[in-house]
């Protein structure tokens, strides 16, 4: 087994055991407990911070789309969100209006 | 009720997982690395930024073992996901069922999702829509990985782009509720905070800082 192999195991290791910690913990608490809104707010707020930064301050492959792209991508995908609903229409303007942003920029 | 999961995973959810893992394939194969240790990352693993912290430490002095830490603290937002979701699973034996599965997408769904449904039906429902998410991502990898030769920079890179967006509609989509807008709000504000960190530790201590920030402005307006 290579180093690259045990690295991969000990991860599928470690995020099983994280997800098993908190079915583990919560299982027998009603949604309404306050460490479960603790932990529904903390899982929230990391997405909002994840959509942030990957918008804002992009690291890795995600800063090789240009401000342009990346900002005409999230606008043209909460307008169609606005006006049509739904979630797969938003998402596809959102796709287009980044790959457009990307050329133009 | 399996089938209205599966059903509703099949649109914008298999989008933005197709997207993600077809750049995550092809990403493994241009760094020379075969399609089993990709295919074990996305369906064992099943965490974006874990994967690819492991990823880039490949051919590194260090190797990927001296990333590991840095792969599970970006994966750590399990912990919470899998708190906030467990009350919603049933309390017997079967929630463990959930357990690979737990992961952002099938997350945010469920948490939309779960708390209309009648009790004996929301576990199915998630296994549904997990396990169709977990399938598009392995095969999404597979195909980035055979794909990888004919995908420019800039298309991959739009690619990866739309998990974020798919992230973003769907707190959008929940802001009415005021539980999620003051996380979301909170959350967005203490981005910056993650930009002081070790990357790795960016998103955790982000989310920790405005996650329970929201929480204690929630209880303070229910008071």
């Amino acid at each position: 087994m290579s180093g690259d192999d045990l690295a991969l195991g000990l991860l599928v290791l470690a995020c099983a055991g994280m997800r098993g910690a908190g079915l583990l913990v919560a299982g027998r608490l009603s949604p309404d407990h306050p460490f479960v809104r603790w932990a529904a707010s903390v899982s929230l707020a990391t997405l909002a911070a994840f959509v942030t930064l990957a918008v804002v301050a992009p690291t890795g492959a995600l800063a090789l789309i240009p401000l342009s792209g990346r900002l005409l991508g999230l606008g043209a995908a909460l307008a169609v969100l606005a006006s049509c609903g739904g979630l797969l229409a938003p998402l596809l303007a959102g796709l287009g209006g980044t790959l457009l942003g990307s050329v133009l920029g | 009720m399996l089938g209205a999961g599966l059903r509703e995973a099949l649109g914008a959810p298999a989008l933005a997982m197709a997207a993600t893992f077809l750049a995550f394939g092809a990403a493994v194969q241009a760094a020379g690395v075969g399609l089993g240790w990709a295919l074990a990352a996305s369906l064992l693993v099943y965490g974006m930024p874990g994967q690819m912290v492991l990823l880039a430490a490949i051919g590194t002095p260090g190797g990927a073992l001296a990333a590991v830490p840095g792969a599970v603290a970006a994966n750590a937002r399990f912990v919470p996901m899998a708190v906030a979701l467990a009350p919603w699973l049933g309390g017997g034996v079967r929630r463990w069922l959930a357990l690979p599965f737990i992961a952002v997408t099938p997350w945010a769904m469920a948490m939309r999702r779960l708390p209309a449904l009648p009790a004996p039906a929301r576990l199915p429902w998630f296994l549904g829509f997990a396990l169709t998410s977990w399938s598009v991502a392995g095969l999404s990898t597979a195909g980035g990985h055979a794909l990888a030769p004919l995908l420019p920079l800039w298309v991959l890179a739009a690619l990866l782009f739309v998990n974020p967006l798919y992230f973003g509609l769907i707190i959008a989509a929940e802001l009415r509720a005021p539980f999620v807008r003051r996380a979301v709000l909170l959350g967005a504000l203490a981005a910056p905070l993650g930009l002081l960190l070790p990357p790795t530790l960016a998103l955790l201590g982000a989310g920790l800082a405005g996650g329970s920030l929201a929480f204690l402005w929630g209880r303070r307006e229910r008071r």
